[in-house]
């Protein structure tokens, strides 16, 4: 699937990038930032961002977890859910209903709790 | 006096004009297509009650959210399926239309709405250099670069003017700074006004970033100047300018709007007769930001 991509390491983060013929070129440039951030040293996990979950969740085919809009304002309100997995303790991909990727949750205990960005989805949100 | 009296003989139905500027700016979005489809984002938005209506019938992702206050609340923009952008700063990617696979410099990004849009119309291929002097605007470039789902994208913080010589693009964006009356309505308490700012300085830069916006392309390459103001010394003057210095072409821009050509002759000076294919956007034609486009062709 990262076919095509590169991702490369910086500090504590890694970011993909988009190949291209004319990187070559850019690398002649100061950069500031390059491609998504995509991935970042958490403890001992490496944890994927939320954005990198938005644009490749759709091809997730393990780890996820469906909620409605009772479960994800609960979650919202930093909440924890209990699901029933069989799963290990670790990051599990939130969507809701079966379409919309929302981020990032925790599994352990047989619960489930947010990892989504607290500054951006605020109690405002329009669900 | 009446604001933009000044303007009076170059702005077709001036009265109408400025009653414009009494209304409020319409809410337009976009629809990003690397994350959603139109048609499913506007059933998302029709279970909120959120109702759009496309603005231009060619352009399916473009739309009007009549009555919605604050689309950055929505759970969609979080999402990265909207953003929410003036209609006319939404064309100029579309006027400039990139193609997959090509070289891109936006020399001016930043907050990133434009430099995002033209990662989409890419389809998140070839490479965009999305480029911001200004350090403290590079967070919300980098925000909205990210939010997008854009993948094809590096950023640097060049002066535009100065952006180095070492390589050539297909495609420059230029969105120069400017003194933004376009974006004035008198419906605003804190509107800015910048009637007079800027004045010989702002037209000098925005000079050297021409030139050096048309020195970066390839042969062949194409440049889109846009500015988001109705004063001629900083728009068809500075294109002018251009084509004085450079062996520049000035192409037909293909966006399906109410538009304006360039003018010709603004008190003193006359301008080449080529900037009749620049365009302009008036609010009272288009309902947006007053805004100005010249595309131009490197042979």
């Amino acid at each position: 699937m990262f076919d095509g991509y590169f991702l490369f390491r910086r500090k504590k983060a890694w970011f993909l990038l988009q190949n291209s013929p004319q990187l070559v070129h850019a690398s002649q440039l100061k950069i500031s930032k390059a491609g998504l951030r995509a991935f970042q040293k958490v403890g001992h996990f490496i944890k994927p961002t939320t954005r990198l979950i938005q644009s490749f969740g759709r091809h997730a085919t393990k780890g996820t977890c469906q909620v409605d809009e009772k479960q994800f304002k609960a979650l919202l309100r930093g909440e924890e859910i209990p699901v029933d997995f069989q799963l290990a303790k670790g990051y599990v991909m939130l969507t809701l209903g079966t379409n919309r990727i929302l981020g990032l949750g925790f599994f352990h205990n047989h619960a489930i709790r947010s990892q989504l960005p607290q500054k951006e989805l605020t109690s405002h949100v329009m669900i | 006096m009446p604001l933009f009296e000044q303007y009076h003989a170059i702005i077709p139905d001036f009265s109408r004009f400025q009653q414009s500027l009494h209304n409020p700016l319409p809410v337009h979005l976009r629809v990003n297509r690397l994350l959603i489809t139109p048609q499913r984002l506007k059933e998302y938005l029709a279970k909120k009650d959120v109702h759009v209506k496309q603005v231009l019938s060619p352009h399916d992702t473009l739309y009007v959210a009549p009555g919605l206050e604050s689309p950055g609340n929505l759970l969609e923009y979080y999402l990265g399926y909207i953003h929410p952008q003036a209609l006319t700063s939404a064309l100029a990617a579309i006027a400039l239309s990139p193609e997959p696979g090509a070289y891109l410099l936006d020399m001016c990004a930043a907050p990133g709405g434009k430099s995002a849009h033209c990662a989409e119309l890419m389809n998140n291929t070839g490479l965009v250099v999305a480029n911001d002097l200004y350090a403290m605007r590079h967070m919300a470039l980098g925000h909205t670069l990210s939010r997008l789902g854009v993948l094809n994208a590096v950023m640097t913080a060049y002066q535009a003017q100065q952006f180095p010589l070492r390589q050539r693009f297909d495609y420059v964006l230029a969105d120069v700074p400017c003194s933004g009356e376009g974006r004035f309505r008198k419906t605003r308490a804190d509107a800015q006004f910048r009637e007079h700012k800027g004045g010989v300085k702002l037209t000098d830069l925005q000079r050297r970033i021409i030139l050096r916006g048309f020195d970066l392309l390839k042969p062949g390459g194409e440049m889109l100047y846009s500015t988001c103001t109705y004063n001629p010394d900083e728009n068809e003057s500075v294109v002018h300018y251009l084509l004085q210095k450079r062996p520049a072409t000035l192409c037909p821009i293909q966006v399906t709007a109410d538009v304006e050509p360039g003018i010709l002759k603004w008190r003193d000076q006359r301008y080449d007769q080529r900037l009749s294919r620049a365009e302009r956007f008036y609010p009272h034609r288009i309902d947006s930001v007053g805004f100005f486009m010249a595309r131009i062709i490197k042979e």
